[in-house]
């Protein structure tokens, strides 16, 4: 393999071809390759007479990116460099460009400075060194990696060959060095700006050529990274002004005579103004009608991103693609969609897919009996009123009182909240949960490692796996999740989230056992607690005919349609029987009369409950917190049975259960408004059974669950040591 | 092997480990301890900052807009001046 390869795209370059030639020939590039796209010029000429490799292709064949991929096919060398027909290497240039790969393994391209002609334009002259000094103001070659300055010209460019294999240049039309430069840092490859590496050159255009290239190389960069330049009038006329006055400063520094400053000045605020106003149009030439676009265009492209194939050449029909059989049927128009989120919104279960999670640390033993642990919660977004964050901030809070460094941050792949700050979230669980003392972060830019990283959703999980300083990872699993979608790619999701070997801890033995069963995870068991300060029988007359029900129906585990079927059989069977739906904050549509009360508070819903006959909640998934509160109020409930409230109440406890028939369901609360005898015992039985449900006790067995996840490891540790 | 050497050493090697079992023990308290000094730390900062965040006012970020010191510093100005107007007030006041 050699060691180094050039590659010149070129068409009518005959003007700094020969010098250019010779120039590689003298720095010892042992493979030139020549690649023209139709020159009409002696370009053809002089790279046979340099005796360099020449390749021919067709105009309408050449792009930018796709030209370049097929040159760098047909070289051997290690490092690949990449120059246009119009860039001179200045003595030095390969050695620099050899010294900035033995910086590191990882640099994958290297670029230089390109240095003015003598007869370069003081405007493009002072832009070129201005904006290249600033890659390096010491001078010395700058690595350039991931999340920082991701330019790369392929005007002077070289390239290791193991990165481009990887990345290879885009098939665009323009900018695909720009789009490269991003792609490796992003691949985890570094750049290096080697000023020592520098070639001649410069586009000696006229002045209306130059704003019809900016209208290209805008165009282009918009192709390739959707960038649009922003343009305001006032603002572009201070652009103008300042940069006609740092070419004044340039020329009065070069002793140019007041004759060619006046010329200079008048050319550069023509330069200037067009630059704005052209690389404005470029970056917006998706919305102009193709024959101006290609008017605007110096390569004469009238077409849009994609398009390049289809083989218009300035904006005519190609060579033997016109006539008259039209055989492609004509598609509408296409409409160009700007790019408008950063990343997917399920990039990190896809990264999680691709590299696996973050590996924990090691064990310290006895780690799992320490009493004070670290401990940070990783939340999906919230709402006031949602009873997943309610749960888990009633015993987070409690596990912080018992003296454990808690802190939770916020995964929110939606970005549902991202109006939300962080000192706000947290002023927003205190008020809408409990009062959580620690710091709430909304993103993980300061996350400082845990005992025990806690998903609690599945929107949560893939993003605590890739959390590292991690003892253990444990998932609080308030509800089966999957079943809250159809088939879907949330459902996918929220399925594979139980099958990563986190350590579960279940809001319920039903749902341990639905996660040991079907997935094959390790789970505890919690049971919710209930808020015995809130909800107990309050001293108001209570009725003998409301029945009160959670018609929460924008959430469809409530089967509300079902629970509304049932209450109109009860109201046909005793018509004087009173209604009242709570949870939703508008009335719901109902073939029955009833009183709606919206959301409630919990002191509320606590004095609701004390003063209703029968409540009624329906869960088509794990159990949830309002029965047990309905029964701490003396409130007798109707729920489904066959589903989750069995494992903790058992078939025949305080709770009335019933199938999902409205029929049933009606039979069950006409017999607890009508049999006062079986009304008395649910009450009774409800409020002593619940009387041990506290958030104390649910805090203990979480605690639990958190310490098994920690001994897991310390066992699985041991095990293999 | 020198078994017998071994055996010789045994209770210097559970000494030390029992000695390295109880630094990990007092480095783990310190960590968590560190851990909940942080936390209290950045709450306190985020109850401090409520209204901050509240109204999205990111102060640092308005401080570097052009004139932003420039505006400070007339502030300053004028809050110097008006104090020393104040000051020369009490002066005449109290004389």
């Amino acid at each position: 393999m050699k060691r180094t390869s050039a590659v010149i795209p070129v068409k009518d370059g005959d003007r700094y071809l020969e010098e250019l030639l010779a120039a590689l020939a003298g720095e010892g590039v042992e493979e030139i390759l020549v690649i023209d796209s139709g020159s009409r010029d002696r370009s053809l000429e002089i790279a046979r007479a340099a005796h360099v490799e020449l390749l021919e292709i067709d105009p309408r064949e050449f792009a930018h990116g796709r030209t370049r991929n097929l040159a760098a096919e047909r070289t051997s060398g290690e490092l690949i460099c990449f120059l246009t027909q119009d860039a001179t290497p200045c003595p030095g240039w390969l050695a620099a460009y050899r010294e900035a790969f033995a910086l590191d393994e990882r640099v994958g391209a290297a670029y230089g400075p390109h240095l003015p002609r003598p007869d370069t334009s003081p405007m493009i002259a002072r832009e070129l060194t201005e904006f290249f000094s600033g890659f390096s103001p010491d001078g010395r070659p700058v690595v350039q990696r991931a999340g920082g300055e991701t330019f790369l010209s392929n005007v002077n460019a070289c390239y290791r060959r193991t990165c481009w294999e990887e990345i290879r240049f885009r098939d665009v039309a323009y900018s695909e060095d720009q789009a490269f430069g991003s792609d490796m840092l992003e691949a985890g490859w570094s750049k290096v700006y080697q000023p020592s590496a520098a070639v001649l050159h410069a586009h000696d255009y006229g002045a209306v050529e130059f704003m019809r290239r900016y209208f290209d190389e805008y165009r282009g960069l918009h192709e390739s990274t959707g960038h649009v330049e922003p343009f305001a009038p006032a603002g572009a006329v201070r652009h103008v002004a300042s940069a006609v006055a740092a070419d004044r400063r340039w020329m009065a520094e070069r002793d140019l005579d007041s004759l060619q400053k006046a010329r200079w000045t008048a050319r550069a605020t023509v330069h200037h103004g067009g630059r704005r106003v052209f690389s404005a149009l470029g970056s917006r030439a998706e919305k102009l009608p193709p024959t101006l676009r290609a008017g605007l265009s110096l390569e004469g492209r009238g077409g849009v991103a994609g398009e390049s194939n289809t083989g218009t050449v300035g904006g005519e029909p190609a060579e033997g693609t016109g006539g008259g059989e039209q055989t492609v049927p004509a598609l509408p128009s296409t409409t160009h969609v700007d790019t408008k989120i950063a990343h997917d919104d399920y990039d990190v279960c896809v990264r999680v897919a691709s590299n696996g999670a973050a590996p924990l640390l090691d064990p310290v033993e006895g780690m799992a009996d320490r009493e004070r642990l670290r401990l940070a919660m990783v939340i999906p977004p919230f709402s006031r009123g949602s009873g997943g964050h309610n749960t888990l901030f009633q015993i987070f809070s409690r596990l912080e009182r018992r003296g454990h460094a808690c802190s939770v941050w916020l995964s929110d792949f939606h970005g549902y909240m991202r109006a939300v700050w962080p000192a706000v979230m947290r002023h927003d669980i205190r008020e809408f949960f409990a009062p959580f003392e620690g710091p709430v972060y909304r993103d993980f830019g300061s996350w400082q490692g845990a005992d025990v990283a806690i998903a609690t959703g599945w929107q949560t999980v893939h993003e605590s796996l890739l959390l590292d300083n991690c003892r253990a990872r444990a998932y609080v699993v308030n509800d089966h999740e999957p079943e809250f979608f159809a088939t879907s790619t949330e459902r996918g999701l929220a399925e594979d989230t139980y099958r990563h070997n986190l350590h579960c801890i279940a809001a319920s033995p039903w749902l341990r056992d639905v996660l040991i069963e079907r997935y094959g995870a390790s789970a505890d068991a919690f049971e919710l607690g209930a808020d015995h300060e809130t909800y107990w029988p309050r001293p108001v007359e209570r009725r003998q005919d409301t029945v009160v029900y959670y018609a929460r129906h924008t959430t469809p585990r409530r089967a509300v349609p079902i629970g509304l079927m049932a209450l109109s059989e009860l109201k046909r069977r005793r018509p004087d029987t009173r209604v009242v739906l709570f949870g939703a904050d508008s009335p719901l549509h109902a073939a029955f009369p009833y009183e709606h009360l919206g959301v409630l508070t919990p002191e509320q819903l606590s004095h609701l409950y004390s003063q209703a006959t029968v409540g009624l909640c329906l869960s088509l998934t794990n159990f949830s917190l309002m029965p047990k509160e309905m029964m701490a109020c003396g409130l007798p409930c109707v729920e489904l049975s066959g589903v989750s409230a069995e494992s903790i109440f058992g078939a025949d406890g305080p709770l009335e259960l019933a199938p999902l028939d409205p029929q049933r369901i009606a039979d069950a609360l006409e017999q607890l408004l009508d049999d006062r005898d079986r009304w008395e015992r649910r009450s009774r039985e409800g409020i002593q059974f619940v009387a041990s449900h506290t958030w104390e006790r649910a805090t203990d067995e979480v605690e639990a669950g958190l310490r098994h996840a920690l001994r897991q490891r310390e066992r699985a540790t041991a095990a293999t040591s | 092997m020198d078994v017998a050497g071994l055996d010789n050493r045994l209770p210097e090697i559970e000494a030390e480990n029992e000695r390295l079992r109880t630094r990990v023990a007092a480095l783990e308290t310190e960590l968590v301890d560190v851990q909940h000094r942080t936390n209290t730390a950045v709450a306190q900062f985020q109850e401090r900052v409520y209204w901050l965040d509240r109204w999205h006012v990111d102060l640092n970020a308005l401080m570097r807009r052009r004139g932003a010191s420039e505006f400070r510093a007339t502030l300053r100005a004028v809050r110097s001046v008006g104090r020393a107007y104040k000051r020369l007030r009490r002066s005449m006041g109290s004389s």
